[in-house]
C-alpha cells in the first residue's frame, strides 16, 4: 500500500499515469480507468462511490437539524455558557432558530421546515449531530474538511480515494468536482492532489461554458484536428523508429489518443437535453431542473450529473454550491433570508438525488455526504447572524452502508458543543474510507520523509454509524 | 496543527476543550537516547565528512571515470555519443531552457568537435537566459510565490524583486556559499554585496522567508506563528541541507540525528527576526543628494535660530515664541511602564532602513516637506522623526519585543501617510476581522495619542512597528495605498504601556497653530524651500520584503509540538549533530550571522553535497541521491557516493561556482551519450541507475511554453521587472482573484516572469507539473496526463503561436515548401527532416489547402516537441 514518493520511471508507471489522468480546471487531470495495480482495498467494500454535497460556508445546524427547545426558550436572553473566541468576536445573546422543527418519517428525525423535500427522505439519513472540527476560519477549516489538515498543500479526500481505488470509467476521472459557481475559500487547493501524483487531483467541471478547460477543439474545419493528430502520430512513429522506443514517449503518445476520446466523453456526460441522454422530463423535474429559482436549477443539474458520474464509474464526486448572493452558507447576518434561499437551492435537488439513486439501486453502493466546514454559534453575531462554530455541528450521510433513519451523537442544550459521542473530521474520513474497503491507518503515501495518511495520526471508524 | 513538513500535529484545540472524544492516539516517539543519537550520526552516510577518493584513471574526465568504473563492474558500457544535434538540443534546454535556433543547429551540425562543444557550453553559460533557467530551479526550492494564498490570496508586496535577485545571482555566478549566507543573514552582512549602481543585493535574498503561506485573521496567532516558522525552518532545512528538520517539531526525529531541541534551537533564529520592506538603495547611494539635505537642514536651523527671539511671527502663534515650551514626556502614572522616550535612547529599538534619524528632532516646529505647500508643523518636544530630512527618507522603527502585561499601549505620535501596527506573536498581517484595531493609520501632523487596546492578547508577546514608507504593508486591505500620500513622515515621542485606557495627560497641549508659508520669516521661508528642493531630489528606494532583526529570544521546546505547552528553553544554535551541544554565541538580535557561519562551516558536509546533487539532478533527470531534498535516513542512498563527494570537493575548491559544476558535468561523455534503450543493458540496469544511457526527459513546464514563443518568433528577451498577469479568463471565480487581466501570450515574456499567485497558478504550466508553492520541491513530478495533450491540442495560446509561427515562416526567404518545412523542423526539433517526414508534411499541406498553421500545430503535438532525447 505504501508507495515511495518518487517512483522510478518504469513503463508500467508511465502507462498507469497515462490511463489514470485526465485534466481539470487549471488544466489538471482527469484520471481514467486504472489498472489492477491501483486497486488498494483492504477488505470487501460496502460502497463504491461517494457524492459529497459540500455546503460551503458552514450551514446553521440550529436552524436545520439540531432541534434545541432551550434555544427557543432562551431566545434573546444572555447566553448560558462560556463563549469561545470567534472569528468576528461580535457576540450577542442567545439566538433561537428561525424555522419550525418537526419530526419526520418512521425514524422521527428532527428536520426544520426549511427543508420540506429532504424531510420526506428522513428515513434514508444517518444524521451525526456531534461533529467537531479544529478550525474557526473558513480556509483552514475547508482544508481540514477536505484534506484532514488545516494548511494548504495536502491531497483532498477525493484525491486519496481516487488514487487508491482508481476510476471504473474508461474516459472519466476518478475524482470530479461539479462546480456550481462558487469556489470555496482556499481555492481549488481544496481539490488538489497535493503530494499524490497529479492525475489524482479533482477535475473541476463547470456548469457554464466548456465543462473542462480546452475540451473543445478550436479547428473550424471539422476533420482538421483528426488530420493533425494523424500526422503527429505518423511522425511520432517515425521518430520512435529513428531513436528507438522509449516507455515515456509511448505513454505520451497514448495520452494524445486519450485526450482525443475525452473530447467526446465529456460533452456526452453533460448533455442532459438530448434524447440520448435518457433523462426524462419527469426525472429532471424530480431534481428540480424546472424550478423557477435559478440556483435550484443549477444545483439540480449538478445533482443529476453526480448520479450520471456514479453510473459511469467515477469514484468521488464533490458538488459545490451555486451562488445565492448570500455569501454561501456563511450567515454572519440576515440569517433567515440567507438560509431560506440556500435551502430552497438544495432541498429539492438533494431529495431528488436520494430518491433517484434509491430507485436505481445505486444508493446502496453510494455514500452521500452532506455538510460544511463547521457549524454556527447558537448565540447571535450582531443582530441577525451567527458566527463560525467548529465545536459542534451536524452532518449527514445516506446510502453506502450507513445506517438509515439514524441519529448519532448530540450537542449540549444550546447546540453549541458536541456533548455526546463527538465525531471528528478524521473520524468521518476514516469511516468513509472504511466503507470503500480501505483501512485509513494502512493507507499511506511517503512524502518528505514520512508516510502520510488522510487521517494524519488520528481518526477511528465510527462503527455505530454503519449498517 | 502541524504543517505538511511535520510529523505529528499538535493536539487540535477541540481536544483541549474536551469535545473531541476520538482522542488523539498520536504515537509520540520517545526521546532519542545519547547512544541511539550517536549511532544515527555515525552510521548514516550523510553526516560523514566528504570522502577523498581520487577518480579512477580509466578516463581523462573524472565524472566519466567514476561512472565507467561502476558500469564496468556491472559488465556494461556507456552509450556512444548522441547525434550532435541531439546533444545540442539537450544542452540548450538544460542550460538556458530554450530550443537552439536554426543557425546554432547548422553551426554545430557542421562542426561537432569537442572544441565547438566547449564553445557552445561557455556561450550558453554566459547567456542571460542561463540565469532565468536556473533561477527557476531555485525558486522551486523556496516555494516562490507572489501571494500568501489562503482565503484572500493577499499579495506579498514586491516579491518579484526576489525572482530578479536570483536570476542575477545565478546568472552572475555568485558563489553558492555567499548565496546561502545572503539567504540566512543578507540583511545583517557588514559589507553587503552591491550591484554596479550601489544597490544592496545581499538583503534581497531574505525575501525567501516570506513566501510562506499566511493565514488571514487566525484566531490563535501563536499557533499561526508556530506553523509559519515550521514551514520556514522546513524550507531552510530541505533546500540547503537536504534534511527534514521539521520532522522534529513534536518529538525527536524518528530516523535522523535531529532532536526536537535542534528544531527549536533553529526556531529561535526565525522567531527573533521580523518582516520589513527593506530598501535596495542605502542612502549613501545618493551621497550628493543626501549631503545637500543635511546642509539644508543645518541652514534651516540657523535661519530659525536667527529669528527665535524678538521677531514678529504673524499669525503663527497665540503666544510669543519666547513663551513656547517643549512638551515634556508625560510622567508615568501608577502601574505604567515606558517603552520609548525621546529623551532616552533607541538602543533596544530596531531602526531599519534610513528613515528615522539617529537623534530625536526637537521642536517646536518641524518642516513638513510632504505638504503641497511648504509648511512648518507644530511638534512641541523631542520626537524620533522620519521626515526631518524630507519625506523621501523612509523607514521603520521597531520596538523591542515585550509581553502584553498591560492592557493598553499609548503612543504619542504625529505624522502624515504613515502607520503604526502592533504585531502580536509575530503576526504581521494585521487586518480585520480580529486584528484590525492593532493597525492604525497616522495622518495628523499635530502631536496626538494613538491607543491600542490589547485585551484579547493579554500575556502574548508583541512589538510595535512604526512605519513610514511608500511600499504597501501586509496590513493594508488589498494593498490599497490610495488613502496614503505618495510620501509621508512619522514622528514618535513616547510609548507607554498602561493599565489605563485614557491616554496620559499631555503637559503643554498644543498652543501653536500650523504655520503657513507666507507667514514665515523670509529667511526661514528660503531655508525651508531649499530643504524641500533638496529632499525632493532624493530618489525613493525600491523595497523588497526581507528579514530584519528583532529582540533575540530563544524558543521553548513546545511539548508535543503544542505551543501552549512550553518545555525547556532551546538556546539558538545549529544542528547538534554538526556543532555539538555547546551554546552558540549569537550576539544581540537574532544571531542569524552566527547561524550562517555555522551552516557554511567546513565541518558541514551537507551543504556542498546537496548543492552538486541538485545540479546533477537537473542534467540527468535524477540525482546521485535520488531524493534530492532528503539526504536523511528515509532518503535514498547515493548511487555513486565517491563521485558525489568528489564533485562536492571540486565545487568548494572552485569557489562554490555553479557554472564550474555545470561545465564539469556538461563536458563529460556521460552527459553527451545517447539515450536509446539498449535491450541488453536494460536487463542489467533497468532503471538506468548506472547511467548506461542518458535519460529521455520531458521538458519542464516553462520550457514547453517558452519553446512555443521561441519558434513563433514571439519570445521577448526582456529581463526582470514586475510579473506579467495571466489572462483573467484563465481563472475561476474565487476570493482574491486578481483585478488585472494580462495578455494571452504574456507579452511574449519567458514563463519565469508570469505572475505566481498561489490561488491562481498558470493553468498551462500547472498541467506540465509546475509545483504549487507550499514546500521545497527539488524534483518536480513528471506526470503524463491528458490535460497536457488537451493543452497542446486546444489551448488558444498554442493555436495563436502556431499561427504566428506560420506567418513568420511564410515571410522568410525560404525557396520552397521543402525549405520551409526544413526550417520548421530545425526550429522545433533541432534537426533536419528525413525524406519521409518531408513527404508526410507535404501531403498534409496538400490535404489541407496548404494550411501552415495546422502543419506547425501538428508538429507541436508530436512528442518530439516536448521531450528531450
Amino acid at each position: 500500500m505504501t508507495r515511495p514518493d518518487c517512483p522510478p520511471p518504469s513503463r508500467r508507471d508511465f502507462l498507469r499515469t497515462a490511463w489514470n489522468g485526465f485534466g481539470m480546471l487549471p488544466l489538471a487531470h482527469l484520471g481514467l480507468r486504472t489498472d489492477g495495480g491501483a486497486q488498494r482495498r483492504h477488505h470487501a467494500p460496502r460502497a463504491r462511490a461517494v457524492i459529497f454535497l459540500y455546503m460551503d460556508g458552514g450551514p446553521s445546524c440550529q436552524d436545520l437539524f439540531d432541534y434545541k427547545p432551550r434555544l427557543i426558550a432562551e431566545n434573546g436572553k444572555p447566553f448560558g455558557l462560556k463563549k469561545e473566541p470567534t472569528q468576528f468576536n461580535d457576540n450577542g445573546n442567545t439566538l433561537g432558530p428561525c424555522a419550525k422543527f418537526a419530526q419526520h418519517g418512521d425514524s422521527g428525525q428532527w428536520i426544520s421546515d426549511l427543508l420540506p423535500n429532504l424531510a420526506t427522505s428522513a428515513d434514508r439519513l444517518c444524521v451525526v449531530r456531534s461533529m467537531v472540527a479544529d478550525f474557526s476560519e473558513h480556509t483552514n477549516a475547508n482544508y481540514f474538511l477536505h484534506t484532514g489538515h488545516g494548511l494548504q498543500g495536502r491531497p483532498s479526500m477525493g484525491a486519496w480515494i481516487g488514487y487508491g481505488l482508481g476510476s471504473d470509467a474508461d474516459d472519466l476521472p476518478a475524482f470530479v468536482v461539479l462546480n456550481g459557481g462558487l469556489i470555496p475559500p482556499g481555492g481549488i487547493d481544496n481539490f488538489h492532489s497535493g503530494f499524490l501524483p497529479a492525475h489524482s487531483q479533482g477535475s473541476v467541471l463547470q456548469m457554464r461554458g466548456d465543462a473542462v478547460a480546452n475540451i473543445t477543439p478550436k479547428e473550424t474545419v471539422a476533420s482538421r484536428q483528426r488530420q493533425k493528430l494523424a500526422l503527429a502520430h505518423t511522425l511520432d512513429t517515425a521518430t520512435q523508429q529513428r531513436f528507438g522506443k522509449d516507455p515515456a514517449i509511448e505513454a505520451a503518445i497514448a495520452n494524445h489518443e486519450l485526450a482525443f476520446r475525452m473530447q467526446a466523453a465529456v460533452p456526452d456526460l453533460v448533455d442532459l437535453s438530448g434524447k440520448s441522454s435518457g433523462e426524462s422530463k419527469a426525472l429532471q423535474s424530480l431534481y428540480g431542473l424546472d424550478d423557477e429559482y435559478e440556483p435550484t436549477r443549477t444545483y439540480a443539474r449538478q445533482c443529476l450529473l453526480a448520479r450520471r458520474l456514479v453510473e459511469r464509474g467515477v469514484r468521488f464526486i464533490e458538488v459545490t454550491c451555486p451562488d445565492t448572493h448570500h455569501d454561501r452558507w456563511d450567515q454572519h447576518g440576515n440569517l433567515a433570508k440567507g438560509l431560506r434561499d440556500n435551502c430552497r437551492m438544495v432541498d429539492r435537488p438533494i431529495a431528488g438525488l436520494l430518491a433517484d439513486l434509491d430507485a436505481r439501486g445505486l444508493l446502496d453502493e453510494t455514500i452521500v455526504v452532506f455538510g460544511g466546514e463547521f457549524g454556527r454559534t447558537p448565540f447571535a453575531q450582531g443582530g441577525s447572524g451567527r458566527d463560525h462554530n467548529p465545536f459542534g455541528f451536524t452532518m449527514w450521510m445516506a446510502g453506502g452502508g450507513f445506517k438509515p433513519g439514524t441519529s448519532y451523537g448530540a450537542t449540549d442544550d444550546y447546540g453549541y458543543k458536541a456533548a455526546v459521542d463527538p465525531v471528528s473530521i478524521h473520524d468521518l474520513h476514516a469511516t468513509i474510507l472504511w466503507q470503500l474497503g480501505i483501512d485509513h491507518e494502512r493507507y499511506t503515501y511517503r512524502f518528505g520523509g514520512r508516510d502520510l495518511r488522510l487521517t494524519d495520526v488520528y481518526g477511528r471508524v465510527v462503527k455505530p454509524l454503519l449498517a | 496543527m502541524a504543517s505538511l513538513s511535520s510529523c505529528c500535529p499538535a493536539a487540535p484545540f477541540a481536544l483541549l476543550l474536551g469535545t473531541l472524544a476520538s482522542a488523539v492516539h498520536a504515537q509520540i516517539p520517545p526521546p532519542v537516547g545519547t547512544d541511539e543519537f550517536a549511532r544515527r550520526q555515525t552510521t548514516h552516510w550523510a553526516w560523514h565528512p566528504l570522502r577523498t577518493e581520487a577518480p579512477p584513471t580509466s578516463s581523462p574526465h573524472a565524472v566519466d571515470a567514476f561512472l565507467d568504473a561502476r558500469l564496468h563492474k556491472a559488465g556494461l558500457q556507456r552509450a556512444p555519443a548522441a547525434e550532435p544535434t541531439t546533444q545540442l538540443r539537450r544542452l540548450w534546454f538544460d542550460v538556458v531552457g530554450l530550443p537552439p535556433p536554426p543557425d546554432a543547429v547548422q553551426r554545430f551540425g557542421a562542426d561537432p568537435s569537442d572544441a565547438a562543444w566547449q564553445r557552445e557550453v561557455d556561450t550558453l553559460l554566459a547567456s542571460p537566459h542561463y540565469g532565468e533557467r536556473w533561477a527557476r530551479h531555485w525558486l522551486d526550492l523556496v516555494r516562490y510565490a507572489e501571494t500568501m494564498g489562503h482565503e484572500y490570496d493577499f499579495e506579498v508586496p514586491n516579491a518579484w524583486r526576489y525572482r530578479d535577485y536570483v536570476i542575477r545571482a545565478i546568472g552572475g555566478d555568485v558563489p553558492y556559499d555567499q548565496f546561502v549566507r545572503e539567504h540566512i543573514a543578507g540583511d545583517l552582512l557588514p559589507s553587503p554585496r552591491r550591484d554596479a549602481d550601489g544597490n544592496n543585493e545581499s538583503v534581497q535574498a531574505t525575501a525567501a522567508f516570506w513566501f510562506v503561506e499566511q493565514t488571514h485573521s487566525p484566531i490563535d496567532a501563536a499557533q499561526h506563528q508556530a506553523d509559519r516558522i515550521d514551514n520556514q525552518v522546513d524550507v531552510l532545512g530541505k533546500a540547503m541541507l537536504g534534511l527534514t528538520i521539521s520532522c522534529a517539531r513534536c518529538h525527536d526525529h524518528k530516523f535522523d540525528a535531529i532532536r526536537a531541541n535542534d528544531y527549536y534551537a533553529l526556531v529561535g533564529f526565525v522567531q527573533s527576526s521580523r518582516y520589513v520592506q527593506a530598501p535596495l538603495q542605502p542612502v549613501d547611494v545618493h551621497g550628493a543628494a543626501y549631503q545637500a539635505i543635511l546642509t539644508a537642514q543645518r541652514d534651516l536651523a540657523t535661519a530659525w535660530a536667527a529669528n527665535a527671539a524678538g521677531t514678529t511671527w504673524p499669525k503663527l502663534a497665540t503666544t510669543a515664541p519666547e513663551q513656547w515650551q517643549d512638551e515634556a514626556t508625560p510622567p508615568l502614572r501608577e502601574g505604567e511602564r515606558r517603552l520609548l522616550d525621546s529623551e532616552g535612547s533607541l538602543a533596544e529599538w530596531f531602526v531599519t532602513n534610513d528613515g528615522f534619524a539617529a537623534a530625536p528632532w526637537r521642536g517646536p516646529f518641524c518642516p513638513d516637506a510632504s505638504a503641497k505647500t511648504p509648511q512648518l508643523f507644530v511638534l512641541p518636544g523631542a520626537f524620533w522623526h522620519s521626515g526631518t530630512a524630507g519625506a523621501r527618507r523612509e523607514g521603520t522603527l521597531g520596538s523591542p519585543t515585550f509581553l502584553l502585561a498591560h492592557r493598553y499601549v499609548h503612543v504619542r505620535t504625529a505624522g502624515v501617510g504613515s502607520r503604526i501596527k502592533l504585531v502580536v506573536d509575530g503576526f504581521h498581517l494585521v487586518r480585520d476581522p480580529i486584528y484590525g484595531a492593532l493597525h492604525r493609520a497616522v495622518d495628523d501632523p499635530n502631536a496626538h495619542w494613538v491607543t491600542f487596546d490589547t485585551a484579547p492578547w493579554a500575556g502574548r508577546s508583541a512589538f510595535l512597528q512604526c512605519i513610514d514608507q511608500v511600499a504597501p504593508d501586509l496590513a493594508d486591505p488589498d494593498h490599497d495605498r490610495s488613502h496614503y500620500p505618495e510620501h509621508g513622515w512619522l514622528a514618535v515621542q513616547t510609548v507607554v504601556l498602561s493599565p489605563h485606557g485614557e491616554a496620559p495627560p499631555s503637559t503643554a497641549g498644543n498652543p501653536l497653530a500650523a504655520a503657513g508659508w507666507s507667514e514665515l520669516p523670509a529667511n526661514v521661508q528660503q531655508a525651508l524651500a531649499t530643504l524641500r528642493t533638496a529632499a525632493a531630489s532624493l530618489p525613493v528606494s525600491p523595497t523588497i520584503p526581507s528579514l530584519t532583526d528583532g529582540t533575540g529570544r530563544d524558543s521553548h521546546v513546545a511539548l508535543r509540538g503544542d505551543h501552549r505547552k512550553p518545555g525547556a528553553i532551546a538556546p539558538r544554535r545549529f544542528l547538534s549533530a554538526l556543532v555539538g551541544n555547546e551554546a552558540m554565541p549569537t550576539g544581540p538580535g537574532s544571531g542569524r550571522l552566527a547561524l550562517a557561519d555555522a551552516v557554511l562551516h567546513p565541518n558541514n558536509p551537507l551543504l556542498a553535497r546537496v548543492f552538486v546533487n541538485r545540479v546533477w539532478h537537473h542534467l540527468f533527470g535524477r540525482g546521485l541521491v535520488r531524493s534530492v531534498d532528503n539526504l536523511g535516513a528515509l532518503g535514498d542512498q547515493p548511487t555513486h557516493p565517491e563521485l558525489l563527494d568528489w564533485l562536492a570537493r571540486d565545487a568548494i575548491h572552485h569557489g562554490w561556482s555553479q557554472k564550474h559544476v555545470l561545465r564539469r558535468l556538461l563536458t563529460s561523455a556521460t552527459y553527451r551519450q545517447d539515450s536509446r534503450v539498449r535491450p541488453e543493458a536494460a536487463v542489467a540496469d533497468g532503471a538506468n541507475v548506472l547511467l548506461h544511457r542518458q535519460n529521455v526527459r520531458r521538458l519542464a513546464a516553462e520550457a514547453v511554453r517558452d519553446s512555443l514563443l521561441a519558434v513563433s518568433g514571439r519570445l521577448d528577451a526582456k529581463q526582470f521587472g514586475p510579473s506579467v498577469e495571466l489572462p483573467k479568463d484563465a481563472h475561476i471565480e474565487a476570493r482574491g482573484r486578481p483585478a488585472r487581466s494580462g495578455p494571452l501570450d504574456g507579452d511574449g515574456r519567458r514563463s519565469i516572469y508570469l505572475a505566481v499567485r498561489r490561488n491562481f497558478m498558470p493553468p498551462m504550466l500547472l498541467a506540465f507539473d509546475l509545483p504549487t508553492p507550499f514546500a521545497t520541491v527539488g524534483a518536480r513530478n513528471v506526470s503524463n496526463v491528458p490535460a497536457q495533450a488537451l493543452t497542446l491540442a486546444n489551448d488558444p495560446f498554442v493555436h495563436a503561436e502556431c499561427a504566428r509561427w506560420a506567418t513568420q515562416l511564410l515571410a522568410t526567404s525560404a525557396a520552397d515548401v521543402d525549405a520551409r518545412i526544413t526550417l520548421a523542423y530545425t526550429g522545433a526539433f533541432a534537426r533536419l527532416p528525413s525524406h519521409d517526414e518531408l513527404t508526410n508534411c507535404r501531403a498534409f499541406l496538400a490535404d489541407t489547402e496548404g494550411s501552415w498553421p495546422d502543419l506547425l500545430h501538428a508538429l507541436v503535438n508530436t512528442t518530439e516537441f516536448s521531450y528531450l532525447r
